[in-house]
């Protein structure tokens, strides 16, 4: 009981430190403000987003870990959130002049992600990606998921229009269209969506969730819980990731968030992108 | 970085990780002056491994005529510009591998191809694009020349895909040295693709990871050579373990030509990754080209395989290319015999020094029929 107490004061503590210095001086909202609702948007573009504060966050090169960003790109992202008790949803917004989501080799897709702190801890692990033994879990979107998903077909004439193709050998007479035979013939020439890692190809989600414990260490989560969609707003990419609250946010009602964004057309992938810190993030007051 | 030794260019260099050598370590001599390009390698690979969506246009093994074929376009060139002129002080490299110089926040020095750099493999390469002068005729090396060069992946030693994934993705495993991306955990990020300075990694679209060579090691665990191998019909291929040099075997075949002989060389050892697949160099093609190429050994391999007819050993040992599907790990000569054998020294293969000449009657009295030579 009395580490709980202590723990909280360390979190007040640090909160009213973040509060005093976090933010460029004279900026609207210092933190991420969930406004509370009864139904949280349905997508991105849901008009219920105007009840939210708008954040915006600034992006930093990330520069800490080979292979880093040497250029900047996108320089900020404005983020509104909002919550139902139970979820929290997530929209975000970025100027791309762009739109990069067709995967094939040299190209890169448009992306983003929100980072939150795995577990109720008076400190945060380092921002970029957590710490050996101090997780972070993340929700990353991808366009080239999301165009999956609307509709783009699983085929490579999908990518290069005017590909042709002589025989591929699960497409063999013998084989029946939709027969066991004919999909474990195709599996063997998918090692990777034989093994159940769909970074391309027909998905459920335009959203995964992650886990990392420092940089390198990206894993897929076992239970996927995120999910949310993207569209092309006139400049950009407007993204709704609607997941669980997180541990810290469901006990405490504020904790700590990082966003980061991906320029397809800039060669941003991986650890080549645009990040936050630490941001502080706040369930609004009230009932 | 770490520091590691490349016996390669006879020195210490530096690499993104320790030196950790595998027990053994896949590799290949390929005899450049027996291609002739029929492609059957390549498609015996294609056929095995890359049918599949998003497999396309990939070739993990392709055939091109150098100089001016690349798959894919400007493989090697792009690299050698990028990386400037570096310098060999005899058997030492001097330079700069391609660790040693990586631009900032990069593991190494390396580019990206674009989608259409991968388009039209072998299209126009072996045009002709030198004049002949009235009354010339054939010198070694050739007046014009090309030949064919066939490449997979080397299962390098210091593989630069492997060093510079940020995820770990890509392994070389212990037991054999065969260097593969683990399907599992790829993110299809690209950045071997970019470091690959043999661009023998290849994203796939449909699956959105990268793919590569995987040296047959379903074939070869049971000690069978890989597809791209057996299937070629110059019998310019022999697959088996490379040692150290401290560690060469006479009695190895793939040591004996690398080490012993000094016949078969690595691709652009002066990058640093001690690739390998070793090549012998064709003897018809101008010797500055063929140095950039093979390094600095390039002259007295081409003179010791000007003379290996005189050479039973040597001309023996290359009897043994294509004789078996079987690795031979081992082999010795007895007279006109060549053996292939196992590590026990049990024959897997024996092959004559001169294939017997039989002259088949001109009509066959079995069948009752005259044989005729028609195709
Ligand atoms: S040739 Fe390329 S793909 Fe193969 S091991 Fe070397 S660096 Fe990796
Ligand atoms: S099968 Fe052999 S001879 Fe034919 S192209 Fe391939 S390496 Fe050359």
């Amino acid at each position: 009981m009395n580490a709980v107490l202590i723990r909280c004061g360390v979190v007040a503590l640090l909160l009213l430190f973040a509060a005093s210095c976090g933010g460029p001086p004279g900026a609207p909202p210092s933190e991420v403000i969930v406004a509370r609702t009864a139904d949280l948007p349905q997508g991105p573009a849901d008009a219920a987003w105007r009840h939210a504060p708008v954040y915006r966050a600034e992006l930093l090169l990330q520069d800490m870990v080979e292979p880093r960003l040497i250029e900047a790109s996108t320089s900020l992202v404005s983020v509104r959130a909002m919550t139902d008790g139970s979820e929290i949803a997530f929209q975000l917004d970025w100027k791309d002049d762009t739109r990069d989501d067709l995967p094939s080799p040299g190209r890169f897709s448009d992306a983003c992600a929100v980072q939150l702190p795995v577990g109720i801890s008076a400190d945060v692990p380092a921002p970029q990606m957590g710490e050996p033994g101090r997780a972070v879990e993340i929700s990353f979107w991808r366009a080239t998921w999301q165009a999956s998903l609307d509709g783009r077909p699983d085929d490579i004439r999908a990518i290069h229009p005017g590909a042709t193709v002589d025989h591929y050998p699960f497409e063999a007479a013998g084989l029946e269209p939709g027969s066991k035979d004919r999909a474990a013939m195709r599996a063997r020439y998918s090692p990777a969506r034989a093994l159940g890692n769909v970074m391309e190809g027909p998905r459920e989600r335009a959203v995964e969730d992650l886990l990392a414990e420092g940089p390198g260490s990206l894993t897929r989560a076992e239970s996927q819980r995120s999910d949310g969609s993207g569209r092309r707003s006139d400049d950009g990419w407007q993204v709704m990731i609607r997941r669980p609250l997180s541990e810290a946010l469901t006990a405490n009602g504020r904790g700590q968030i990082a966003f980061a964004v991906w320029q397809g057309a800039a060669g941003e992938v991986g650890a080549r992108k645009m990040r936050t810190g630490w941001v502080p993030i706040a369930i609004e007051e009230g009932s | 970085m770490a520091r590691v030794y490349n016996w390669q260019i006879r020195r210490e260099m530096s690499y993104w990780y320790g030196e950790s050598r595998p027990a053994r370590q896949f590799a290949a001599v390929f005899d450049i002056n027996k291609c002739i390009a029929c492609q059957t390698c390549t498609l015996a690979c294609k056929t095995t491994w890359t049918s599949g969506k998003g497999q396309e246009y990939m070739l993990w093994n392709n055939v091109e005529s150098k100089p001016y074929g690349f798959y894919p376009l400007g493989w090697d060139v792009n690299l050698l510009d990028k990386l400037g002129p570096q310098r060999w002080s005899g058997g030492r490299f001097e330079g700069r591998t391609l660790f040693e110089a990586a631009e900032a926040g990069e593991r190494v020095l390396g580019w990206r191809p674009e989608e259409i750099d991968y388009a039209n493999p072998n299209v126009g390469e072996d045009d002709c694009a030198g004049a002949i002068e009235n009354g010339a005729h054939l010198q070694v090396p050739h007046m014009a020349w090309f030949y064919y060069l066939a490449r997979i992946c080397n299962h390098c030693t210091y593989p630069g895909c492997l060093a510079s994934c940020p995820r770990g993705s890509i392994y070389k495993r212990p037991e054999d040295g065969i260097v593969l991306v683990d399907q599992g955990r790829c993110r299809g990020y690209q950045e071997c693709v970019k470091a690959c300075p043999y661009k023998k990694v290849f994203f796939n679209p449909m699956t959105g990871t990268s793919e590569k060579c995987i040296a047959c090691f379903p074939k070869l665990e049971t000690g069978l050579q890989p597809q791209c191998f057996v299937n070629c019909i110059g019998k310019i291929r022999m697959a088996g373990w490379v040692s150290r040099p401290s560690e060469a075997r006479e009695d190895n075949p793939i040591d004996y030509l690398v080490h012993v002989r000094k016949l078969a060389l690595p691709l652009f050892p002066q990058w640093g990754l001690e690739p390998n697949v070793y090549y012998i160099p064709p003897i018809h093609a101008p010797r500055r080209y063929l140095e950039q190429m093979f390094g600095p050994g390039v002259e007295q391999a081409i003179d010791t395989y000007r003379k290996a007819h005189r050479d039973k050993d040597l001309a023996g040992l290359l009897e043994l290319f294509g004789s078996t599907e079987k690795v031979v790990p081992r082999w010795k000569r007895k007279g006109e015999l060549i053996f292939g054998q196992d590590e026990k020294g049990r024959e897997i293969v024996r092959v004559p020094m001169t294939e017997p000449v039989v002259i088949r009657s001109r009509f066959d009295v079995a069948h009752g029929v005259v044989r005729t030579n028609c195709p």
